[in-house]
């Protein structure tokens, strides 16, 4: 839940040039038919492959990695999935990913057993996809959702990772709606970036609960999930004890690297033959400093006029941090000062990404399993904060305008 | 003139409800429970791979199929495109597989033939054998 996985330096097997990945897959699209191939009965081979062309018009910052030149390496990527029948009612999951992106690990995905008791009771035991907002656990699959690439605001893309453990799912239907409740429970370690910096974190009991209830053209998708989070930050640690020597106990708490994180999240889509219309919110709520409270949304239109879709978007975040302590006292002694404006900087260098974005876009389905699209996204942030951007130059007016155009598969 | 008018409404009249006709949709189920009629919620739920209370398995028609596109228009009410989406959601979320493909209308009548409690869609005017009950039409 925090930033997981950006800028992490851990390669586990990052393709050494990033245009090898596209080859790659290239090379499986010209060799795989569009449905997924049975190589033997209980033994299914499938996979997901995307070439993301982004660009962005300001040469004073950059966006997901995009700046003022064509760039194909940002959100590329190659996913390969192996499902293996062991029994009926046993089957084993495996998934790698490979991204070009210099700021996504490539490695295993997925890797676990599906129990299926029942028809309508399933459970999956092993490294997963955290499924925090409706496609959070599809991100890499840009086939699977309308847009070039899922808002920012709303799927901020260093938030989602896998975790190790156990989820239950199941479904109840009639003739009226189809309702699914799923539920897990685990936790996982991983490198993150923490106010842009890399370190170790460990998140236990990390649990959430889901229910999507399809009703007509409906579909209304409500989840909760909590974890507990630890993070190595050693000076912030020492400080911290130092602030608690002094007896300044509220600044000492607020530089707290422990602490749970809560997300909440709707969404409601409605579609049909012609039209949709989806929308999500998610809340995200911390109660340590590292970690902001944010609230994100997104409304999404679209018409279908076979084979294209064109749609408009609007998604916009808010975030903000807890305010700092005011229990250090200055102007008595030039050492309490020092104190004070160290404990002042951490808050002042933690970076707000609020910001929104319109996008309109099209896609077009070339055919089954093969869909292109084309997308244009003015994104805007206050000047004083960082609003997702990497600013090259401090006068950028957190105004630009990212264009994309995505092939995506799947096979 | 009056029959020559006549003959040509009930030529067109004929045409269009010929037409009509060659739109409505079966769903025929290999099952020894006759009975079995479902609900157009349920045949989707069917062949979008929910859960249905008969112990039933659903095969398609390939993408491109003209019977698939009525199926897809007047049952699943969703494109072609965002069926193959939901697909690839549900596939790589492990959540549920999409029913095997069979390549032509008389393949999946033998298919049907061939395996209990198999399921497919069907075009109103084929002829079926008396092994396979029909659980659901729309006009």
């Amino acid at each position: 839940m925090l930033n997981y996985n950006e800028n992490s330096p851990v390669d586990d097997f990052k393709c050494g040039n990033n245009y090898f990945l596209l080859f790659t897959c290239l090379v499986f699209f010209s060799g795989i038919s569009s449905s997924y191939a049975d190589t033997e009965d209980n033994l299914k081979v499938s996979g997901f492959a995307r070439v993301v062309m982004g660009y962005l018009d300001d040469k004073n910052a950059e966006y997901l990695g995009y700046d003022n030149s064509i760039s194909l390496d940002q959100e590329s990527l190659i996913g390969l999935q192996l499902d293996y029948q062991v029994v009926d009612t046993l089957a084993v999951t495996g998934q790698v990913i490979g991204h070009t992106g210099a700021q996504r690990d490539s490695g295993i995905e997925w890797l676990y057993l599906t129990y299926h008791p029942t028809k309508a009771l399933k459970f999956k035991l092993g490294r997963q996809r955290t499924p925090f907002l409706n496609y959070s656990d599809v991100i890499d699959v840009g086939y699977a959702y309308p847009w070039a690439t899922l808002p920012q605001q709303t799927y901020p893309r260093h938030f989602f990772s896998t975790f190790d453990g156990l989820m239950a799912n199941y479904e109840i239907s009639n003739n009226e709606f189809v309702l699914n409740i799923e539920g897990y429970w685990g936790g996982f370690k991983d490198k993150v970036v923490v106010a842009e910096r890399i370190m170790e974190a460990e998140t236990t009991d990390f649990r959430g609960l889901i229910s999507n209830l399809a009703y007509q053209n409906w579909t209304f998708r409500a989840s909760y999930h909590q974890g507990r989070t630890s993070v190595d930050l050693d000076d912030v640690v020492q400080f911290s004890g130092l602030l608690g020597q002094l007896g300044f106990t509220q600044s000492a708490e607020s530089l707290a690297t422990v602490g749970s994180t809560e997300v909440y999240q709707l969404s409601v889509n409605f579609e049909n033959i012609d039209y949709f219309v989806r929308t999500e919110f998610n809340r995200i709520q911390a109660d340590f400093v590292f970690v902001p409270d944010s609230d994100n949304y997104f409304v999404s239109a679209g018409y279908n006029y076979l084979p294209f879709s064109t749609y408009i978007s609007y998604s916009q975040n808010k975030t903000q941090y807890e305010p700092a302590a005011t229990d250090i006292p200055i102007g008595i002694n030039s050492q309490l000062d020092i104190i004070a404006f160290s404990y002042q900087e951490i808050f002042n260098q933690l970076p707000i990404d609020s910001s929104e974005a319109f996008t309109i876009g099209t896609r077009w389905d070339l055919k089954a399993g093969l869909a292109l699209k084309g997308e244009i996204s003015q994104l805007n942030g206050a000047n004083s904060d960082r609003a997702f951007f990497t600013v090259n130059d401090p006068s950028f007016d957190r105004k630009a305008i990212l264009y994309l155009v995505a092939l995506e598969w799947v096979f | 003139m009056k029959k020559t008018c006549a003959f040509l409404i009930l030529f067109l009249l004929s045409f269009i409800s010929a037409a009509i006709a060659s739109d409505a949709i079966i769903v025929v189920a290999n099952t020894d429970d006759k009975s079995i009629q479902l609900s157009r919620q349920q045949v989707r739920n069917l062949f979008m791979g929910g859960v249905i209370p008969y112990d039933l398995k659903a095969v398609a028609l390939p993408p491109e199929n003209q019977t698939r596109v009525l199926f897809n228009t007047k049952v699943v009410g969703l494109t072609e495109s965002r069926i193959q989406s939901y697909w690839a959601q549900m596939r790589f979320t492990g959540r549920k597989t999409a029913p095997k493909e069979v390549k032509s209308e008389d393949l999946v009548l033998k298919y049907l033939e061939n395996n209990d409690g198999a399921v497919g869609y069907l075009p109103a005017g084929i002829a079926l054998p008396n092994d396979l009950t029909i659980i659901y039409t729309i006009q």
